[in-house]
């Protein structure tokens, strides 16, 4: 019997090799559910499919492949919106499917229609409508390829459900070549050369391409064998581990002081996967204002885009760090960069009694070096930026870009589904968390051992912070001290949680999240003032950086 | 400045409105284009006369040949000056 274009979406999804979809099931979408069920393909039903494109966007980010979330027309398609979002912001490569109505009432208003190939155009890697059932394989293969190679990203597949329920004449197979990946230009290489060995005080300046590209080993040889400082994005966090002695930290709004002024006193930046990000680079015309700079990418539009290139290396960034010198004569600069880090280091002395949140952060890392951490979006994912320590970059997922609130708990779960076993902490806010909340009802669901630590200021700290500092503490609509018991939120979803509010219990509380098993969560009650430092001032350069206001 | 564009673009779902909104949301204005199909009937050249006080015209032809349904494009204006965004205005 000939297979239902259903069937041979669910055929073309295990060709790719899924295991795992992220979804929440609908009218239009239905007959792909219901071919589901014939499939070895684990589904995982998120409570909003929000949720779900979150989760496929950290399952991604860990496992380094494609992931598939997938939901019905309509709200179940705009719902995704936001997770297509992040995805693409931090290029995450992403297969998207949703259902659509049929195609003779596409366009007159149906019900549950909305037009998602248009919202999503500016937000996607690619997207298509598939018109006929015999060209579902062939879309899936290529939304697959299109996602992952080069600078990889989301790509969408709508589904009109008298496609998914056709009966195509033939069922051709369809398979698609992987592209070689580029190699930079041998004269762009030869002049990185040069500037490199004629460069005083180079810095190496690292972003979430290294780890995109496969790259960490590469990063980390030609860091450790030309000794050359290096300070990395949000994104970047991991590419060199963060207990390496050249490593000068997260450079940028929040970031190390030490990082910054490196920059900011460079002959020689090279930027290897990164994008000139506003959040790093603070007023661009200030940003490393001595420096030439060599800028290795796979995107051919990201240089030069905000930064002239002094020499632009297109193409595979581990080929490319592999050509470059190593047995630099920077020894003076080396030792300034040293004591620079040693003159920035965090300090964890802060006075007080109530929970000091760097500290809990930086103590979690300690005792669990293995930990991936999945932030939600304020102040406290700039603490983990800044205090945790990580290896690897998959250790630290973060909604960097896009900055989205709710990220947390479902890329938490993305993170255990992707490694079973490993150990996995949502570090969120009490803003975040209720982004997302409904979301603990999967973690019940499929028993994930996730463990979350939520650090609950009853504000919007983020804001608040930005209020007091660059409102003159006009504060509106910040004010988060009638949340609900969060213990008894999780609790009433069937998990375990604890709640601490003294420095005292915060070993207690890291030792109880790393030794139970299943999930469990600690709510951590912290001072409603305390406030994320250092701080570039927007609009300022790296160079004016805020420290701690004395109260 | 003032440019144009020519781009040869597939004959597909959206490809037209994609390569537009690109344009528009990379910071440049349209001021006139013209479309139409190739001898093959399965490409449309597209001409686009845009305009931008601020950014890289070489920078959006990188962005609009990273699209998987252009297949070429082109800028016919002499080269200009690197454009380069100087204010971080981000807030």
């Amino acid at each position: 019997m000939s297979a239902k274009g259903a069937e041979l979406v669910v055929r073309a999804l295990e060709q790719q090799g899924v295991e795992i979809i992220f979804g929440y099931p609908g009218g239009a979408i239905m007959p792909v559910y219901d071919a589901l069920l014939n499939s070895s393909i684990k589904h995982i039903l998120a409570r909003h499919e929000q949720g779900a494109a979150l989760a496929a966007d950290a399952y991604a980010r860990v496992t380094g492949q494609p992931a598939v979330c997938m939901a019905t027309s309509g709200p179940g398609a705009t719902n995704l919106v936001t997770g297509i979002a992040n995805a693409f912001m931090d290029s995450v490569p992403l297969v998207i499917i949703t259902g659509q109505v049929p195609t003779v009432v596409m366009g007159t208003d149906a019900f549950q229609e909305v037009d998602v190939f248009g919202i999503t155009m500016p937000i996607v890697k690619h997207s298509f409508i598939v018109r006929r059932a015999e060209d579902i394989p062939k879309t899936i293969a290529l939304a697959f390829q299109i996602a992952s190679e080069g600078r990889p990203g989301p790509v969408l597949v709508d589904l009109p459900k008298d496609v998914t329920n056709a009966v195509p004449a033939t069922t051709p197979i369809y398979e698609t070549r992987r592209q070689k990946r580029q190699s930079p230009d041998p004269e762009q290489v030869e002049m990185a050369r040069e500037l490199i060995l004629g460069a005083q005080r180079p810095v190496l300046y690292g972003g979430g391409g290294i780890p995109i590209a496969g790259a960490v080993d590469a990063f980390r040889a030609y860091a450790q064998a030309s000794g050359i400082p290096v300070v990395t994005t949000l994104k970047g966090i991991g590419s060199v581990s963060t207990r390496e002695e050249n490593f000068l930290g997260m450079l940028g709004m929040h970031g190390n002081r030490a990082a910054n002024r490196a920059i900011q006193e460079s002959d020689l930046l090279i930027c290897v996967g990164a994008r000139f990000d506003d959040r790093a680079t603070g007023k661009l015309d200030g940003f490393a204002p001595k420096a030439s700079v060599i800028h290795m990418d796979a995107d051919p539009s990201e240089i030069g885009k905000l930064r002239f290139a002094d020499a632009g290396l297109l193409g595979d960034l581990a080929e490319s760090l592999a050509a470059m010198p190593t047995g630099l004569a920077i020894a003076p600069w080396q030792q300034w960069c040293a004591e620079r880090k040693a003159e920035h280091a965090w300090r964890y002395d802060a006075p007080g009694d109530y929970i000091y949140v760097p500290h809990m952060l930086r103590r979690l890392t300690e005792e669990a070096p293995d930990v991936t951490i999945a932030c939600d979006v304020g102040q406290h994912q700039m603490w983990v930026a800044q205090h945790c320590h990580f290896d690897r970059p998959e250790q630290h997922l973060t909604s960097a870009g896009l900055g989205t609130m709710g990220y947390g708990i479902p890329a938490g779960i993305g993170a255990c589904l992707a490694r079973p076993g490993a150990r996995v902490v949502t570090v969120s806010g009490d803003g975040s968390i209720m982004m997302n909340i409904q979301e603990l009802a999967t973690i019940k669901r499929y028993n994930l051992d996730l463990k979350i630590l939520l650090v609950d200021n009853s504000s919007l700290g983020m804001v608040r912070q930005w209020q007091q500092l660059f409102h003159e503490e006009r504060y509106s609509e910040v004010d988060l001290s009638d949340n609900p018991d969060f213990v008894e939120v999780a609790r009433s979803f069937g998990i375990p949680a604890f709640r601490i509010t003294r420095r005292d219990e915060v070993e207690g509380a890291i030792r109880r999240l790393l030794e139970t098993e299943g999930p469990l969560l600690a709510h951590v009650c912290i001072d409603p003032k305390s406030n994320v430092w250092p701080l570039v001032p927007p609009g300022q350069s790296n160079d004016v950086m805020m420290e701690e206001l004395s109260a | 400045m003032n440019h144009t564009l020519r781009m040869n673009i597939y004959k597909v779902e959206g490809a037209l409105i994609r390569l537009l909104g690109l344009i528009e949301r990379r910071g440049f204005a349209v001021t006139s284009m013209n479309a139409h199909p190739d001898e093959s009937a399965q490409h449309v050249e597209v001409t686009v006369h845009v305009h931008s006080t601020n950014r890289s015209v070489e920078t959006l032809t990188r962005q609009i040949q990273k699209l998987y349904d252009v297949r070429s494009v082109a800028c016919l204006t002499a080269a200009e000056t690197p454009a380069v965004v100087g204010e971080s205005m981000a807030c």
